[in-house]
């Protein structure tokens, strides 16, 4: 925690380019993006959007033609999980933002995750 | 904790920007916007998460009543039309997120039309969402309980909740990507000055989160 700063203000300012587009933030996507060491002629934004079309549908098959039981249900769960880490990550830029923004956002998922988990395991009637 | 503060740093370049603003200053209030946005966000996880729960807990007592559910759900247009529906939600994400990089390269132009597509798609989304329910009705979940409910006099609520929570969300954020789009008009964005853009985009984004999560614990699960 100390090697790496959480003031957003830091951050900013010390990425900052003024005169270049989009400098008072750190979001500025090339043409084109890296995948597993390949170069994809198109922006960062246009493959996780591939990747999230990819995965729904992988969902709803998943859904429709594997019998509910067994593995399918935590497999659903982890796409799911996948899919909105993917649009926090990239969309909302918390690859390139102040790491505050993150644990703003962790806490109430961790201590609600945590509260659904015990309303679960209380027996009816209680 | 000092290290977590949102104070200004005093190695922070000081230069002024299009509104007269020091850069440092202007950078301190973007991101002083964007962690009041974070703030404001993570209340809303708190109030879906307690939708979320009472409609997990509900699903793991009465497994007989999610089995007929799914059944009706597969009956046309069920499941298929709330997957184009999550499609086109997805679809709107992108084109807030293209808008953005629009206006980052200085074309206002370009962000007109990307997020009034993301308008347009959400709009879409809304209608749709209206659809589901009126089939949903005629199949007995209603809202409140009545003769034609059935087994699902204690789902209704627990169903419509959730997800009309987020349909209004869905129309707040319609709204909100028109007022972006009207700002854009009369060139209130720049690539010096987006972070308009990017506050909206913060919450739309968030709520196709929500929608990722509900999709799946309610519709697929």
């Amino acid at each position: 925690m100390a090697d790496k700063t959480m003031t957003p203000a830091a951050d900013a300012a010390s990425e900052a380019q003024p005169g270049v587009p989009g400098y008072v933030g750190t979001h500025y996507p090339d043409d084109t993006t890296t995948v597993l060491g390949r170069q994809i002629n198109l922006p960062v934004y246009t493959v996780v959007f591939i990747v999230l079309g990819t995965l729904t549908v992988l969902e709803v098959a998943l859904a429709e033609l594997v019998p509910r039981g067994g593995l399918t249900i935590p497999l659903m769960l982890l796409i799911s999980l996948g899919k909105a880490a993917l649009v926090v990550w990239f969309y909302m830029h918390l690859n390139s933002d102040s790491r505050l923004f993150a644990v703003t956002l962790l806490v109430p998922v961790v201590m609600v995750t945590l509260a659904t988990l015990f309303l679960m395991i209380v027996p009816v009637g209680y | 904790m000092s290290e977590m503060s949102l104070q200004q740093t005093p190695a922070a370049p000081v230069r002024r920007d299009a509104h007269g603003d020091t850069h440092g200053s202007h950078s301190q209030r973007v991101q002083n916007l964007k962690f009041a946005t974070w703030l404001y966000l993570a209340s809303e996880v708190v109030i879906f998460s307690v939708l979320i729960a009472t409609y997990v807990v509900f699903r793991l007592h009465n497994p007989e009543v999610m089995e007929l559910f799914h059944e009706k759900m597969n009956e046309w247009p069920g499941i298929w039309l709330v997957s184009l529906n999550t499609f086109i939600l997805l679809a709107s994400s992108w084109a807030m997120v293209m808008g953005l990089r629009q206006i980052q390269r200085n074309n206002p132009q370009g962000l007109m039309r990307w997020i009034g597509l993301t308008a347009l798609m959400g709009t879409v989304f809304v209608v749709f969402q209206y659809v589901e329910y009126t089939e949903m009705a005629h199949k007995g979940i209603t809202l409140y309980y009545d003769a034609a409910s059935g087994i699902f006099k204690d789902f209704g609520m627990r169903f419509y909740a959730p997800t009309a929570f987020h349909g209004a969300h869905v129309i707040v954020g319609v709204l909100w990507a028109l007022y972006v789009v009207n700002n854009a008009r009369k060139g209130r964005y720049s690539s010096q000055n987006y972070i308009g853009v990017e506050v909206f985009g913060l919450y739309w984004h968030f709520v196709d989160v929500v929608w990722i999560v509900l999709f799946t614990l309610i519709y697929l699960i």
